[in-house]
């Protein structure tokens, strides 16, 4: 047996053993007990459903496309107001607690108001998303730059390099741990804040069929979704676990000219 | 005016009633205080103190980095500010301070993105450097996988690639063990002697000042002030073996002897 295969054995074998153990309980209880299949359907018949649901990749592209979007609108908007804080007493002061205010706000309470704005279509739920992930991605892109070698910056400095040097050969790339680091945070994040959107008033989206899978009993469908949405955000997580540690040993680069 | 104001013509570095105050979190804290010296050109001095004197604020100072709270700074007739928009000064740091995804070419070739420094010719430039420190081997190794010496060499020609005049140590070899210190020392008495750069080295080992430098400023902590300069009349090259003279005992004694005074 090669090394690499039995080291990826090693790592993986236990876990689908334990996943197979509790399938296999799962699907004996069910069939011997009887129990009704609104109430707990089998793994098999959760697969038959997964096969079967037509539709299903077209409500997961537009919550992946909701939950994207506002992704991407965050990082870009947050790191630059990362890059603001770090660099200036001014805006630290006077932004950072604001930032706070966005994570207190239970999200939740402010769906409706966007659907007041912004009718019950896709918007609304790209914005939930974007605030949602606001938050820990500020915080971390900050912390992050602010964690640049101090004795880098002197050296920076005594060269009388400029600011838009010092951020991109010395903060950025510093920084670049703790923002993947947040984006791992975020990119789960984003997913809880369109599939919420999704909730109040949609026609589609894996959010709308949770809540119609539920309203109307069909829970193989409603395990259907949830699996899908607990794939999706393994995924995102061990990809931007994976982009955070390529980064912390260095391997990234972001400072070529 | 202590001593170290010695008379020289047209001093490098001309240091008057430096003092610098810090106000931390309401209480006020005199980093250094009064000091005054004068650096002649190519000289080696090495400011030599406890931990707290302030000797790290000194270079801050002299490199337009820290504004001083009184007194003046000239650095080659102009004010620090003018030398440093010249780039007349390079710093080494302790622990290299070198940035981990970066090779170590890249690292010297740092600043040479930043200063005026021809794109075409700043690989060929590292190449050089690294090779003068026998580390060309090396130019594709990232500072994780170099050895603490190394880096420091690294660092050291980083400071040197874009020929400032003035190299500013701050205790670049306390973190070495004392076999890699004492070759990058003879190294760095080597570089200098060959490129003529004046040199302030912050140190707090007593035999490394004496070794390295022309004069040894001694300060003491709280606030950091000039004790006394001690001049070393040791010949100016300088083996290992210097060491075990009685010259150089006699050197460290007195300069133990200020540092407790």
């Amino acid at each position: 047996m090669s090394s690499a295969l039995r080291s990826s054995l090693e790592r993986f074998g236990p876990p689908v053993l334990i996943m197979l153990l509790i399938l296999g309980t799962w699907e004996a209880a069910v069939k011997m007990l009887g129990i009704a299949r609104w109430l707990l359907p089998a793994p098999s018949a959760i697969a038959m459903r997964f096969v079967r649901t037509e539709d299903l990749w077209y409500h997961t592209g537009l919550t992946l496309l909701e939950a994207g979007t506002g992704f991407a609108i965050s990082a870009v908007l947050g790191i630059a107001l990362a890059a603001g804080i770090a660099n200036s007493r001014f805006l630290e002061r006077g932004l950072f607690p604001y930032v706070i205010v966005s994570n207190a706000i239970p999200i939740i309470s402010i769906v409706p108001l966007l659907n007041i704005w912004l009718g019950f279509g896709i918007a609304t739920k790209i914005v939930i998303a974007a605030i949602i992930t606001f938050f820990p991605i500020v915080t971390n892109t900050t912390r992050g730059l602010k964690a640049a070698d101090a004795r880098i910056l002197d050296l920076m400095h005594s060269i009388n390099a400029t600011r838009r040097q010092v951020f991109f050969k010395v903060q950025l790339p510093s920084a670049l741990p703790f923002i993947f680091a947040g984006f791992k945070i975020a990119a789960s994040l984003s997913l809880v804040g369109a599939v919420v959107g999704e909730f109040y008033g949609a026609d589609r989206g894996l959010g709308f069929l949770v809540i119609t899978a539920a309203t109307q009993l069909r829970t193989d469908l409603l395990f259907v979704a949830i699996f899908v949405l607990a794939a999706i955000g393994v995924l995102t997580f061990s990809f931007f676990g994976w982009l955070e540690r390529r980064s912390t040993r260095g391997a990234l680069e972001v400072d070529r000219e | 005016m202590t001593p170290a104001a010695a008379q020289l013509e047209s001093p490098c570095i001309s240091l008057r009633g430096v003092g610098v105050t810090f106000e931390a979190r309401g209480a006020t804290v005199r980093a250094i205080s009064g000091v005054s010296l004068d650096v002649a050109d190519g000289e080696f001095i090495a400011l030599l103190g406890p931990t707290g004197c302030g000797k790290s604020t000194l270079l801050r100072v002299v490199s337009d980095l820290q504004r001083p709270s009184e007194g003046t700074v000239a650095v080659r007739g102009g004010s620090a500010a003018q030398a440093r928009r010249r780039n007349e000064f390079g710093f080494v740091f302790q622990e290299a301070a070198l940035l981990p995804w970066r090779s170590a070419l890249q690292n010297v070739r740092l600043p040479l993105e930043v200063v005026d420094f021809p794109a075409q010719g700043r690989d060929e430039r590292c190449v050089e450097l690294l090779r003068s420190v026998g580390l060309e081997k090396f130019r594709d190794a990232y500072p994780a996988e170099l050895s603490g010496g190394m880096k420091q060499r690294v660092s050291i020609v980083r400071a040197l690639s874009w020929n400032p005049s003035i190299l500013l140590m701050d205790e670049p070899f306390s973190a070495l063990d004392e076999l890699t210190k004492n070759q990058l020392q003879d190294d760095l008495l080597g570089i200098w002697g060959r490129e003529k750069k004046t040199v302030l080295f912050v140190t707090h080992n007593i035999a490394e000042a004496v070794y390295l430098a022309d004069r040894v400023v001694v300060m003491s902590a709280h606030p950091g002030e000039i004790k006394t300069v001690i001049h070393i009349t040791l010949p100016r090259q300088r083996a290992p073996d210097v060491r075990d003279t009685l010259e150089f005992v006699e050197h460290v004694r007195a300069a133990r002897a200020a540092l407790r005074a």
